[in-house]
């Protein structure tokens, strides 16, 4: 073929090959930063995290004076009492907080994209405001909130008026409010996604359903979330994986206190906060490696039984 | 093609030789004779903490003008960082700067860490025995004796007493009066509660009562810490538990008294004297209404008083006087004496390199009763120095020397590497425990099992 080709107008062939050759070697350049970024910041330090939760290293042992334990940590894991309860935190962590952001995210841009652009815009950005606050301003007002008296908004905005029994609401519903807390960071990720995605639908299609006779609602369920479909498993995914790890909203706001504590979050402790100084960096190890299979198992669950390789194949948008 | 790749390559080298370098330049060792720089730490420090890095700037002057004397020409700089970081942050920060070879020459810390950092190589041995740290100057011989219990870790001394403290059950005596308790009777309290006659269980009773005369409000009897801290060994001391076997240098964990312990956190909270979810509750808000005199009896340190004094109380030093009583802990025993946990901070030194005798000697120079004794007043700590007891400004502070007389009943927690996981196991089943998650004796099968699992053949189980 290459014999063939090169026998035709020589210039126009060469530079036929040579556009051949850049167009193959284009994707290597264009991946090789974020393959960078990958290996250094994820596949290394998962070695480097195996290769310690096989340890003993402590803040006793320092990061030299440590010895082999093989899969000691790991025993120690599984033979833990509270081993069940921070995976059973974790799920309800999990599962609530991942309903709450793609049901809210799919409600906020509904709604926001059924009203004035204007509006939707301004609601929009108040709800991206939790998100780009910094962590630990965004607790302190959430504490501020929740305090008793004579500190608590709630209480003496709601509560105290309505002759209930003033408390601090934190210990008393700690896992909705982590939700809470998490929820409102969350469901901005899904309502960006949903909003562009529901804005890319051809507006001709959107206004002649109408015209048609359709209600909005029956064009919400039959237009728009069949088009949904796509980015809502792409949030759920993320998010689900996203939320696994994430520890640092419940850290600040009850670390880890009333049954919070969750699997990403006793990890940290372990390898990172001692109130006696002695940090477990193995054990800590150990811990989030556990979770990093968990993750990637979920990842490949995902990818597979939802046909994510469809999605990234062609935009989905065009077809209905 | 060929741009395409040598850009892409002059970025990829440019970035390797980039981390190729190290972040920052490690500190030098002080070789050189002409100047030497120390860097002096102390975490978990408010504004009223700050003398305990401050006093080594004096304390340079001193022992630099002591070698000039001697023909020693050499100028000391002192890097003081009081740290606001909490206890976990803190140490946190030092274990890695320590790996990092970014260590301050001084660090200030509790005495607890002596174990861990030793055995990490991070902070060096002092002297071989107490008797030789005491020949090496007049002022570590004037160390309180048993405090120098608290820095020794297999066989040698570690580092210098920086301060100690009790930590009293405080009361409120006009609340006390308020339940109909004479002037005499509150008067007696302390001495009652150091002979055992007055025990956790007339505590409960009292607060008890209180809370169905409408005295204080349901959940007020009786507030302990909000979190995580040693006090809360105090009353596993009470009903005649140990941590640590010196014979064998192993921890100890005694069921019985441990179950009693967990028994008797419960029993606050059902009795209704302190809140179930308590475990949480910010520090500003607990010591705002302990020192505004909402509470009937609170367990804190005696570090707390000018905190409260200053910035909490809203009349002042006056209005804790007016207001609030002190103690021992009181017993859970009958007739068992009341007790307090002491937790000395203590100066350790992170290497030899850094001039050797010159930083024993700065040490030496903080440990004097004028310098210590300006740390004692402004933050409320107690004496370490048997000639400190009579110094003028210690001696005429009322509560200092008031509560003076509870290191005759103290005792401390123990230098053992595996100390954090211990405390941690057990205060997490205290927790359990009072929040009504597992009743007392399961949360002791749990802890033991968890004790067993995380120190192995360092625990003895009685």
């Amino acid at each position: 073929m290459h014999a063939s080709n090169s026998q035709k107008a020589a210039p126009g062939s060469s530079v036929e090959a040579l556009a051949r050759r850049k167009g193959s070697l284009a994707w290597f350049w264009f991946l090789l930063p974020s393959a960078f970024l990958a290996i250094v910041f994820f596949f290394l330090p998962v070695l480097i995290t195996l290769v310690i939760s096989l340890t003993n290293m402590t803040t006793a042992t320092g990061l030299s004076g440590w010895t082999w334990l093989g899969t000691g940590n790991y025993r120690k894991i599984l033979a833990n009492p509270d081993t069940v309860k921070y995976l059973w935190a974790t799920t309800r962590y999990v599962v609530f907080t991942l309903l709450f952001n793609v049901v809210m995210g799919l409600v906020i841009s509904l709604i926001t994209t059924h009203m004035p652009q204007r509006s939707g815009l301004l609601f929009r950005a108040i709800w991206l405001l939790p998100r780009i606050t910094p962590p630990v301003v965004y607790i302190l007002m959430w504490k501020i909130i929740a305090a008793n008296l004579p500190y608590g908004i709630l209480n003496q905005l709601i509560v105290k008026p309505l002759g209930l029994a003033t408390m601090n609401w934190i210990p008393e519903a700690a896992f909705l409010f982590v939700v809470l807390v998490n929820g409102l960071v969350g469901a901005s990720f899904g309502m960006i996604i949903f909003t562009s995605a529901i804005e890319s639908i051809p507006k001709d299609i959107m206004i002649s359903s109408l015209v048609d006779g359709a209600s909005v609602l029956q064009r919400i369920r039959y237009i728009i979330l069949p088009q949904l479909r796509w980015p809502l498993l792409f949030v759920t995914t993320y998010q689900t994986l996203s939320l696994l790890t994430s520890y640092e909203y419940i850290l600040i706001l009850t670390d880890g206190n009333f049954n919070t504590e969750v699997w990403a979050l006793w990890a940290f402790h372990q390898a990172l906060s001692n109130y006696w100084g002695n940090f477990q960096y193995g054990m800590g190890a150990a811990l989030a490696a556990i979770l990093v299979v968990i993750g990637v198992g979920m990842a490949v669950v995902y990818l597979r039984y939802f046909r994510f390789g469809e999605l990234v194949q062609e935009p989905k948008i065009d077809q209905l | 093609m060929k741009r395409v790749s040598f850009f892409a390559f002059t970025v990829l080298f440019l970035l390797v030789v980039a981390m190729a370098f190290p972040a920052g330049q490690k500190e030098k060792a002080a070789g050189l004779p002409k100047e030497v720089t120390f860097a002096v730490w102390s975490g978990n420090a408010g504004e009223i903490d700050r003398f305990r890095v401050e006093n080594a700037v004096e304390a340079a002057k001193v022992v630099q003008s002591a070698l000039k004397a001697k023909g020693i020409e050499i100028a000391i700089t002192v890097k003081p960082v009081s740290d606001p970081a909490g206890w976990a942050d803190y140490k946190r920060k030092f274990s890695l700067a320590a790996e990092d070879g970014q260590a301050p020459y001084i660090v200030v810390s509790g005495h607890e860490d002596v174990a861990p950092w030793a055995q990490a190589g991070y902070i060096v041995p002092l002297a071989d025995s107490v008797k030789a740290v005491q020949g090496l100057h007049p002022e570590f011989a004037d160390v309180i004796d048993s405090l120098w219990n608290c820095t020794m870790w297999h066989g040698k001394v570690w580092a210098v007493p920086q301060d100690t403290e009790a930590r009293p059950m405080f009361f409120s005596k006009t609340k006390l009066k308020a339940l109909g308790w004479s002037d005499a009777q509150v008067a007696a309290l302390p001495d009652k509660i150091k002979n055992g006659e007055f025990t956790l269980e007339d505590m409960i009773a009292t607060c008890k009562q209180a809370v169905e005369k409408a005295v204080v409000q349901p959940g007020y009897g009786y507030w302990h810490r909000p979190l995580k801290g040693g006090d809360f060994v105090q009353y596993y001391f009470s009903y005649g538990g140990r941590i640590y076997d010196p014979a064998t240098d192993k921890l100890v964990i005694v069921q019985k008294a441990l179950e009693q312990w967990y028994s008797f956190q419960r029993r606050c909270v059902t009795s209704g004297i302190t809140p179930e979810k308590y475990i949480g509750t910010a520090w500003n808000v607990w010591h705002d209404s302990v020192a505004n005199d909402k509470v009937l009896f609170w367990n804190a340190g005696t570090w707390m008083w000018n905190d409260w004094a200053k910035n909490y109380a809203k009349g002042g030093e006056e209005q804790l006087w007016k207001n609030i009583g002190y103690a021992l802990q009181p017993s859970g025993i009958k007739g068992k004496p009341g007790g307090t946990l002491s937790h000395p901070l203590v100066y350790m030194v992170t290497s030899e390199k850094a001039s050797g005798d010159k930083v024993k000697d700065l040490i030496a120079k903080m440990t004097t009763k004028e310098l210590n004794t300006r740390h004692a007043l402004e933050s409320t700590h107690l004496a370490i120095l048997k000639s400190q007891q009579n110094y003028q400004p210690y001696a005429q502070s009322k509560f200092l020397s008031s509560v003076t007389y509870m290191l005759n009943n103290n005792y401390y927690q123990p230098n053992h590497a595996q100390y954090g996981p211990w405390f941690d196991a057990v205060f997490n089943g205290m927790v359990a425990a009072e929040q009504g998650e597992k009743s007392p004796a399961d949360a002791v099968k749990e802890v033991v099992t968890k004790l067993k699992l995380d120190l192995g053949d360092a625990l003895i189980v009685e």
